[in-house]
């Protein structure tokens, strides 16, 4: 079954929880990733919202990959980017219009959210329901009750 | 899916699949230069080669690019053998020679027991194996602004005619992929300099963070169909502004709940 990975703002306290749960996960050599999740402040009182990427329909990473490393992942609809073929010209990071392409400068790559390949950390360690990963009908597109 | 033998260990592999992309899927230390997942193999180092064989072969076998061989039903490879190991020893030799003051290449030799070379170095040589990385990944992304210019001892990467590549738009792609970080360029205030072209940096209007050059965001949004307004801020100026947009609907859908 399709799932998709829900964003609810109002529950969001800004812990920073996902932002720690997301570098530990992407750790390579005993240093951490770069988080690709972030709780902003959302321009009202006690208003968090968590940046992360939306996996657009019609994505304007995609469109910039001139090597063609941003794929799709049919089973997660996860866009994922193959680190290999990547050639780190940074075109994704600038066409980016919500900026949830980054640069991960210690380890020297392109990173995205590829919602951990069906099994997204954050979501795991949100203690408020923030995020959450749920059923979608695939008739309706929308959640499952 | 077809069974091949690396090491003595049975792997699976897609049939016609080049054979380092085999050795990399499991993880085996295959020495490569020239090799570039983005681009097609070009065979050009030698240093990926391995030893080959088959049971019909009757003990004959034979050195391959592993990165230019497809993968055949029954092959029986070995990857680290006395044979395999002296080879790239020889190959790295000649590298050490050709590029003495490569930290990359002396590294790489090292690892082989190669700590000095037994051939006459050449002392101002530089840092460019012409591996033709940079090239091809010019090519693959469309610019077409450098190729591998000249034959033999001359044989060098350079722009048409030495000039200021017109077709460059500062990508970086060919210094940042280059093997031994031969090719330089320079990022000085607003503008970023290689191949003896200058270019404009892309200022956020907000922070004033540097991202792209001019030339590769118009190129993108030409060629790419992506508006050029989505270019003039930096990804961070862009998820504070996501956060804005979204808060503004999760407030109003607090304040129709309350």
């Amino acid at each position: 079954m399709k799932k998709r990975f829900i964003v609810n703002p109002s529950t969001c306290t800004g812990c920073r929880n996902c932002e720690l749960a997301c570098a530990f996960v992407h750790a390579e050599n005993g240093k951490l990733g770069k988080s690709r999740i972030y709780p902003i402040d959302g321009g009202f009182k006690d208003l968090w919202v968590p940046v992360a990427c939306l996996q657009c329909d019609d994505a304007a990473c995609v469109k910039s990959c001139l090597v063609n490393a941003l794929k799709r992942n049919p089973e997660t609809g996860a866009i994922e980017l193959n680190h290999d073929i990547c050639v780190n010209c940074k075109a994704c990071v600038a066409a980016c219009p919500f900026g949830c392409s980054l640069i991960d400068e210690q380890h020297e790559l392109i990173v995205k959210c590829d919602l951990c390949g069906g099994d997204p950390a954050c979501v795991l360690f949100c203690p408020t329901k923030a995020l959450q990963y749920k059923p979608i009908d695939n008739k309706t597109n929308k959640i499952a009750v | 899916m077809i069974n091949i033998t690396i090491n003595g260990r049975i792997v699976q592999a897609e049939e016609g699949e080049y054979l380092l992309s085999v050795l990399k899927r499991e993880k085996i230390d295959v020495p490569a230069l020239c090799h570039h997942d983005a681009v097609e193999p070009y065979g050009g180092c030698r240093l990926c080669t391995v030893e080959i064989t088959k049971k019909e072969w009757n003990g004959w076998s034979d050195y391959v690019t592993s990165c230019l061989y497809p993968v055949e039903k029954g092959l029986i490879v070995s990857t680290h053998s006395t044979k395999v190991n002296e080879i790239r020893k020889t190959i790295l030799d000649l590298y050490v020679a050709r590029h003495p003051n490569s930290p990359e290449i002396k590294e790489l030799a090292e690892q082989y027991g190669v700590f000095e070379t037994t051939f006459e170095t050449i002392a101002d040589g530089d840092n460019c194996t012409l591996c033709g990385i940079c090239t091809r990944i010019c090519d693959e992304m469309g610019f077409h602004a450098i190729s591998l210019v000249g034959r033999g001892h001359g044989k060098i990467v350079a722009p048409p005619l030495n000039e200021a590549p017109p077709d460059c738009t500062g990508c970086l792609s060919c210094a940042l992929n280059c093997p031994t970080n031969f090719i330089k360029f320079k990022d000085e205030g607003d503008y970023r300099t290689i191949w003896g072209k200058k270019f404009e940096l892309i200022t956020c209007s907000q922070c004033g963070k540097k991202t792209i050059t001019k030339e590769f965001a118009q190129y993108l949004s030409d060629n790419r169909d992506i508006p050029y307004e989505y270019f003039e801020i930096c990804d961070e100026c862009h998820r504070k502004q996501t956060a804005l947009e979204m808060g503004k609907i999760a407030n109003w859908t607090r304040e129709e709940q309350s």
